[in-house]
C-alpha cells in the first residue's frame, strides 16, 4: 500500500517535469547572437559607441547590433542589415578600402561586410573564441610544465610553479565562465591592416588575430605582458605605422610589427586609458579618466597636457594639420590646432556623453554617443537640439 | 411618472372602495407620522454622518485579468506607487539663487514633519540622500548635492551648480530648465504608530496650508506646484463636498419653480420637505449598508430629489383637483392616494429597471450607483406615497393653489392648440424629415465618440483644476510622464534578476520604445546596465546587460525598492506614455501582449497591467464591451414595458424611437464636447433611457385613450396635451434642474454627467411632445383603435 502510493506520486511528479520541460522548450528565448538587431527609425538616436570614417561614408555601431551608415556626411542615416542583437563597441575600415570592414562587440561575437557596411554576417563570437583562448592557455601551461621539468635552481622553480598555477586558474574559470554564463566577455575595439590582416581587442585581455579576412581567427593574448588581464579598451594605428593599444590602470601597448610582439608603456597615470590618438606629426596622445591627456613625441617619453576638461576622454581623431579632437562624457568636446600641445573645452548643452568621434571635411565633425549621431563645426558646437543650458549663476 | 391625476375625478368616496391600505394609512395618521419622525431621525444622523469615499478599488473592474494580475502583486508594487511630488519653482531667476535655496530648504523641513510622509525616502536638494558621484582612478568619489559648507555665498552656489550637473537630478529633482526643483515624498499607507490607513484629505489640506498657502506668501517669488495620487484625492473629496452648495442651490431653485407651478405654499413646502426626507432615507440607508459617498455616488440625491418633486407634485395636483371639488383635507389626500398609489408604484418600479441596467458593468461604483438609486427608489415609493398624503390631510392645500387649478383649467389652451399642429399631417412630414436629418448629421458627427478618457493629466479633475495645471507644469519641465503603464515579470522565486529574464525586459522595452505613444520605459534592466557601466569606470562599452550573474548581482545590489519584490519573484517594466486615449493605450498593451505570447515561459511571465494606464486600459475594454451590452438591455426592458403597456408594436415604435434618436444625438454630443464613453457616462445612457421613457409613455398613454374615446388624431392630442402637457413639462425641468448643477462640479466626470443628463432629461421631454405624434400621424390607425375600442362592451 505504502510503495503503491509512492510510486503513484513519482509518477505524477515525472509526468509534470516533462509537461514543464515541453513548456521551455516550446518557448525557448532565443539568444542575442540569434537575434538579428530590429529594424528601427530610433537606431541613430540610440547609444552608438564608435564611428568609422570611409571615402564618402560614414559607418558607426551600437547597443543592440544597430549598424547605421551615411552617405551625406552624417545628416541621414541608414540601419544596416545584421544578424546579431548584441551591443557592439567598435568597427573598422582598413586604410583605403571603403568595402571590407568588421565590427566586434559584447557576446565576444566580430561581424564582417564586404559591401561597405551595408549588410554584415557573423565571423566570430566568444563560444568559439574563448575555447580558442583556453586552448591557447592550454598550450601555455604545457610549456610551463615542460619548463618546470627542465629546470634545475630551486627558487627558479618556485617562481615557475606560481606562473603555472596563474595559468591553470585563468584557463579554469575562462571554461567555467563559459559553462556557466556563455561568453560574458565583450569585444572593444577591432583594427585591419588591409582587407586579410586585422586584430582585435577586448576585455580581460582578449586579442585575436586574422590573416585571411576573418576566415580564422587566432588568440594571441600571450602577446601581451598583461598579467592582471585588464582591459584592452581601444587600438589604433598612427602615422608612421605604429600601433597602439590603451589599456586599463594605466597600461599603453605598443606594436612595431603590426601587432605580432607589444611592449608594455606606463606614460605616468596610474587611471585608465581609452584611447590612443596620433597627432598628425608623428607623436601620440594618450587620453582616458577624468580629462587625463598624456602626450608623446615617440612613444617613449610620455608628459601630461593640459586638456581643459576634467571629464572622461572617450574617443578622439586627429588630421593632417594636426587638428586633434577628443569627445568626452557630459557633452565635453576638446579640441587642439597644434597637434594635442593644448585644448580648448566645449560643453554641448544637453551634455549627452559622446563616445566616438570622426572629422569630417568642411570643417566638421561627427560626434556619437549616449543620443546617437550629431553633425558638429570642428571645435562641437552647432545643432543644439535641445534647450537646455546651464545657466551662470547670477 | 404616469399621469394619473383625472382617474380620482370619477369616483366618488365610497366607504366601500377604500383599499385596505388606504384604511390603513389614514386611519393610523398619528402612529405613522411618529413613525416617519423617528425613521427620518435615525436615518438623517446616519445620512449626515456618512463619510466620503473615493476608494480606488470601486472606480476599477475588479474582474479584468489586469486589475486581477495587479490586484494579486498588489503589494509587490507598493513602492512603485504613492508618493507625492512637490515642484518649488522661482519665478524670477534660477534654484542657484540664495532667497530660492532658503525658501526650500523651510519647505523640505516643513513636508518632512508632515503626518504620512516616509521620512527616510524624502528626497529634495537639501536631503543628504541626493548625492553627486564621480569615477576616479581609485573607484568613486561622491557627496550631497548640497555643499557641507554651504553659506548661500556665491561660491557655495556655484559648488552647488557644479554638484547639480553631475548628479542625476537633472530631469527627475531638478527641472530641465533650472528654474525649478522637486521635493519628493513618498508616503506610508499606514502610520507606523497607530496602524490607521493615510488620511488623503487631511493630507491634501496640509499641502495647501502649510506648504502652498504658508510659502507662497512668505517668498512671492516662489510658485508650488503640487501632483501625486494623495493630493489627487484629496482634491476629488474636497470636490464631493463641494456638492453640498449644489444641493442648496438645487433645492432652491426647485423651490421657485414649484411655487411658480402650484401657487401653494403647502403645496410647495411639503413636497420639498417629503423629497429631502427621502434623500436622508437614502443616504442614511446607505451609510448602514456601509457605503460611502463617491463622486458617483453622490449624484443620486439629487436624482432621488428631482424624482421626488416630480412625484410629489402629482400628489398635491391630485389633492387640488379633489379639493376643488369642495372635499376636506382628509378626503381629499385620501381620495389622491387612492388614485396614485398604483400608477405610481409602477412609474417608480419602471424607472428602476432604467438602472438595474448597470449591474452588467463589471466595475464596482457603477454597480453602487444602481444599489444608491434603487434604495433611492424604494424609499419614493414609501414617503411620496404615505408620508406626502398623510402630511397633506392635514395641512389641505390652499384656496390660491385651488384657484390656480381651475384657472389652469382654460387658461392655456391655446398653447396647446398650438403644439397640437405636431400632429398635423401637413406638419408631422416636417417633423419626421427634421428628425431624420437630425439622425443623419448626428449619426456623422458621432463617428468621433472615443472610449475612454480623452484630456492630459488626471482626468478626474477639469483640465484647467489646480492639480492639472501644476501636473502640466512637471510634465513639461521634467523628463516624467503621468501616464504609467506597468508590466508585471513574474518569475520563480529568487530568480527575477537572472540574465535572461533581463535580456526579455531589455527586449520588450525595445519593442516598447519603438511604439509610438510610448516615452520612455524602466526596469531592472536599466539599471544593471547603468551600474555595470559606473562600474567598469563609467566607460560606455560596457552599456549593457551582462550576461556574467556576478556582475548582474553587483549592479543591482542598490536597485530601487519596488524594482524587486521580496522573495524576488517580480520586478516591474514600467512604461511611460505620450497620453491616455484609449488607441495609445490599446496599441501598447496589444505590443506587450503580443510580446507576452512569443516570451512567456517557465521562467517568466509578462502580465498586464498596472499603472493608471493598465487600469484605464482594462477600464476601457471593460466599458467599451459593456456598452453594447447594457444599451441592449435598457432599449429591451423599456420596449417590452411600453409592449406589455400598450400591446402594441406600433406604439412601442412611437415611445422607442424619439428616446433613440434622443441617445444618437447625445453621442454626437459626447463626441463634439470631448467627452469619451467612460465609467461617468455610461450610467447616464441608461439613467437617460430609463427616466426618459416616462415622458413617452405619459403621454402616449392619454393619446390613446382619447383615440378609443374616437377623436381624430390631433384632437386627440389636443386632450392630450390640454391634460398632461403641462405636468410633462414640469417633470421634464425639474429632472433637469436635478442634475444642472453637476455641471459646476470641480470634478470633470460630474460636470460630463451632468451635461449630458441636462440634455437627455430635456431632450426626451421635447422628443416626446414633438417628435411622438409625428410618428403617432404614421404609425397608428385611429379609425382602427377607435373601432376596436367600440367593439367592447362598455
Amino acid at each position: 500500500m505504502f510503495s503503491r502510493t509512492r510510486k503513484h506520486i513519482v509518477g505524477i511528479g515525472v509526468t509534470v517535469a516533462f509537461a514543464v520541460a515541453g513548456a521551455g522548450s516550446a518557448h525557448a528565448v532565443r539568444d542575442v547572437l540569434e537575434v538579428p538587431a530590429l529594424d528601427t527609425d530610433l537606431a541613430a538616436e540610440s547609444l552608438l559607441l564608435d564611428v568609422e570614417h570611409l571615402e564618402g561614408r560614414l559607418v558607426a555601431v551600437g547597443e543592440r547590433g544597430h549598424i547605421v551608415y551615411s552617405d551625406d556626411g552624417g545628416d541621414s542615416w541608414t540601419q544596416a542589415e545584421v544578424p546579431v542583437s548584441t551591443t557592439l563597441t567598435g568597427v573598422d575600415f582598413p586604410e583605403g578600402n571603403a568595402d571590407e570592414g568588421w565590427a566586434v562587440g559584447h557576446s565576444g561575437v566580430i561581424l564582417h561586410s564586404s559591401d561597405g557596411g551595408e549588410t554584415w554576417e557573423h565571423q566570430l563570437d566568444g563560444r568559439e573564441g574563448i575555447p580558442k583562448l583556453v586552448s591557447l592557455y592550454e598550450k601555455r601551461i604545457e610549456a610551463k610544465e615542460a619548463e618546470i621539468e627542465e629546470a634545475e635552481d630551486e627558487d627558479r622553480i618556485s617562481d615557475l610553479e606560481w606562473e603555472l598555477d596563474d595559468l591553470v586558474y585563468t584557463r579554469d574559470i575562462l571554461q567555467e565562465d563559459l559553462e556557466r554564463f556563455g561568453p560574458w566577455q565583450p569585444m572593444l575595439d577591432v583594427w585591419f591592416r588591409d582587407a586579410d590582416y586585422g586584430i582585435a581587442v577586448g576585455a580581460y585581455n582578449l586579442i585575436y588575430r586574422t590573416e585571411d579576412g576573418g576566415e580564422t581567427w587566432q588568440a594571441v593574448s600571450d602577446r601581451i605582458d598583461n598579467p592582471n588581464r585588464f582591459h584592452l579598451n581601444e587600438i589604433t594605428q598612427v602615422d608612421g605605422g605604429d600601433l597602439y593599444i590603451a589599456g586599463e590602470s594605466g597600461f599603453v601597448y605598443r606594436s612595431t610589427d603590426d601587432g605580432r610582439n607589444w611592449e608594455t608603456i606606463e606614460p605616468g597615470y596610474p587611471g585608465s586609458f581609452f584611447g590612443v590618438v596620433g597627432t598628425g606629426d608623428g607623436g601620440v596622445l594618450a587620453y582616458g579618466l577624468r580629462g587625463n591627456v598624456y602626450r608623446s613625441e615617440n612613444g617613449d617619453e610620455w608628459n601630461s597636457v593640459d586638456s581643459a576638461t576634467d571629464r572622461t576622454l572617450n574617443a578622439g581623431d586627429v588630421n593632417a594639420d594636426g587638428e586633434v579632437v577628443i569627445v568626452a562624457n557630459d557633452g565635453a568636446v576638446i579640441y587642439s590646432s597644434d597637434g594635442g600641445q593644448s585644448f580648448s573645452e566645449h560643453v554641448r548643452p544637453a551634455r549627452h556623453s559622446y563616445v566616438g568621434v570622426t572629422l569630417v571635411p568642411d570643417n566638421g565633425l561627427v560626434l556619437v554617443g549616449e543620443k546617437g549621431a550629431v553633425l558638429t563645426d570642428r571645435r562641437g558646437k552647432g545643432q543644439e537640439e535641445d534647450p537646455l543650458t546651464a545657466p551662470e549663476p547670477n | 411618472m404616469s399621469n394619473w391625476n383625472s382617474e380620482g375625478e370619477r369616483r366618488a368616496p365610497s366607504a366601500g372602495a377604500e383599499p385596505m391600505i388606504e384604511r390603513l394609512i389614514f386611519n393610523n395618521r398619528p402612529i405613522i407620522l411618529i413613525v416617519f419622525l423617528a425613521l427620518t431621525l435615525f436615518l438623517g444622523y446616519n445620512a449626515v454622518k456618512i463619510q466620503p469615499d473615493a476608494s480606488f478599488e470601486r472606480l476599477i473592474p475588479l474582474e479584468h485579468p489586469y486589475i486581477v494580475n495587479m490586484m494579486e502583486h498588489r503589494e509587490d508594487l507598493s513602492n512603485l506607487g504613492n508618493f507625492v511630488r512637490i515642484a518649488v519653482e522661482n519665478e524670477d531667476g534660477t534654484i542657484f539663487e540664495k532667497e530660492y535655496m532658503e525658501t526650500l530648504e523651510k519647505i523640505t523641513d516643513e513636508v518632512f514633519y508632515l503626518n504620512g510622509v516616509n521620512r527616510s525616502g524624502l528626497k529634495s536638494l537639501w536631503t543628504p540622500n541626493v548625492r553627486w558621484q564621480e569615477v576616479t582612478e581609485e573607484g568613486f568619489q561622491g557627496g550631497t548635492v548640497i555643499p557641507d559648507d554651504y553659506d548661500g555665498s556665491q561660491e557655495s552656489l556655484n559648488q552647488l551648480r557644479d554638484n547639480v550637473l553631475r548628479s542625476s537630478a537633472i530631469g527627475s529633482l531638478v527641472a530641465d530648465d533650472f528654474e525649478s526643483s522637486i521635493i519628493y515624498a513618498p508616503l506610508l499607507e499606514q502610520n507606523p504608530e497607530t496602524g490607521e490607513a493615510i488620511d488623503y484629505r487631511a493630507f491634501s489640506r496640509q499641502l495647501e496650508e502649510k506648504i502652498r498657502q504658508q510659502f507662497e506668501e512668505e517668498n512671492p517669488s516662489v510658485d508650488i506646484h503640487i501632483v501625486g495620487f494623495a493630493k489627487l484625492v484629496g482634491d476629488l473629496i474636497e470636490g464631493i463636498e463641494s456638492v453640498a452648495l449644489f444641493a442648496l442651490i438645487t433645492i432652491v431653485l426647485t423651490t421657485v419653480f414649484l411655487f411658480w407651478y402650484s401657487r401653494c405654499i403647502a403645496g410647495t413646502a411639503v413636497p420639498v420637505l417629503v423629497s429631502i426626507v427621502a434623500v436622508f432615507w437614502q443616504m442614511g440607508i446607505l451609510r448602514l449598508l456601509g457605503y460611502g459617498l463617491d463622486p458617483y455616488s453622490v449624484l443620486v440625491p439629487f436624482l432621488v430629489f428631482a424624482i421626488g418633486i416630480s412625484h410629489g407634485v402629482q400628489v398635491v395636483n391630485a389633492m387640488a383637483l379633489e379639493a376643488a371639488k369642495g372635499f376636506d383635507p382628509l378626503t381629499s389626500a385620501r381620495l389622491a392616494f387612492r388614485s396614485l398609489y398604483i400608477p405610481g408604484i409602477v412609474a417608480l418600479v419602471s424607472d428602476a429597471f432604467g438602472f438595474l441596467t448597470l449591474l452588467f458593468i463589471e466595475i464596482d461604483v457603477i454597480r453602487d450607483l444602481a444599489v444608491a438609486a434603487g434604495i433611492g427608489v424604494a424609499v419614493i415609493i414609501i414617503t411620496n406615497l404615505v408620508l406626502h398624503p398623510v402630511i397633506m390631510s392635514y395641512i389641505g392645500i390652499t384656496k390660491g393653489g385651488v384657484k390656480h387649478v381651475q384657472n389652469h383649467e382654460g387658461g392655456a389652451d391655446r398653447k396647446w392648440r398650438v403644439m397640437s399642429y405636431f400632429a398635423h399631417p401637413g406638419v408631422a412630414p416636417i417633423s419626421l424629415l427634421i428628425a431624420v436629418v437630425g439622425f443623419g448629421v448626428a449619426m456623422y458627427y458621432k463617428q468621433d465618440l472615443k472610449v475612454g478618457d480623452l484630456d492630459q493629466g488626471a482626468p478626474e479633475l477639469r483640465p484647467d483644476s489646480q492639480y492639472n495645471q501644476d501636473n502640466r507644469f512637471i510634465v513639461d519641465n521634467y523628463s516624467q510622464s503621468a501616464d504609467v503603464l506597468v508590466v508585471m515579470v513574474e518569475t520563480p522565486p529568487e530568480t527575477c534578476t537572472q540574465y535572461p529574464v533581463l535580456r526579455s525586459l531589455d527586449r520588450l522595452q525595445w519593442r516598447l520604445a519603438n511604439t509610438e505613444g510610448v516615452d520612455s520605459t524602466g526596469s531592472l534592466a536599466d539599471v544593471s546596465k547603468i551600474v555595470t557601466r559606473a562600474l567598469n569606470e563609467g566607460n560606455w562599452n560596457w552599456y549593457e546587460i551582462s550576461r556574467n550573474q556576478t556582475i548582474i548581482n553587483a549592479s543591482i545590489r542598490q536597485a530601487p525598492s519596488g524594482m524587486i519584490n521580496t522573495d524576488c519573484s517580480l520586478t516591474p517594466l514600467v512604461a511611460y506614455l505620450d497620453d491616455h486615449k484609449a488607441e495609445t493605450l490599446r496599441r501598447v498593451t496589444n505590443e506587450v501582449e503580443d510580446f507576452a505570447d512569443e516570451y512567456n515561459n517557465e521562467n517568466h511571465r509578462f502580465l498586464l497591467g498596472a499603472g493608471n494606464a493598465g487600469v484605464e486600459a482594462a477600464t476601457n475594454e471593460v466599458i467599451a464591451s459593456a456598452k453594447n451590452k447594457m444599451l441592449l438591455a435598457v432599449y429591451g426592458v423599456v420596449s417590452l414595458l411600453c409592449l406589455i403597456s400598450f400591446r402594441s408594436v406600433r406604439a412601442v415604435l412611437c415611445v422607442i424611437l424619439p428616446l433613440g434618436l434622443t441617445s444618437i444625438i447625445a453621442e454626437a454630443l459626447m463626441a463634439q464636447a470631448g467627452i469619451g464613453i467612460k465609467v461617468a457616462t455610461l450610467p447616464v445612457i441608461a439613467l437617460g433611457v430609463g427616466i426618459g421613457v416616462d415622458y413617452g409613455i405619459y403621454m402616449f398613454s392619454k393619446l390613446e385613450r382619447f383615440l378609443k374615446e374616437g377623436y381624430p388624431l390631433q384632437e386627440a392630442y389636443f386632450e392630450t396635451l390640454r391634460s398632461t402637457g403641462k405636468a410633462v413639462a414640469f417633470t421634464g425641468i425639474t429632472l433637469a434642474l436635478g442634475v444642472f448643477t453637476w455641471m459646476l462640479s470641480p470634478i470633470k466626470f460630474q460636470a460630463d454627467m451632468g451635461l449630458l443628463l441636462t440634455f437627455m432629461f430635456l431632450w426626451n421631454m421635447v422628443g416626446a411632445i414633438w417628435l411622438m405624434p409625428a410618428l403617432a400621424r404614421f404609425l397608428l390607425k385611429p379609425e382602427k383603435i377607435a373601432a376596436k375600442a367600440g367593439n367592447r362592451p362598455q
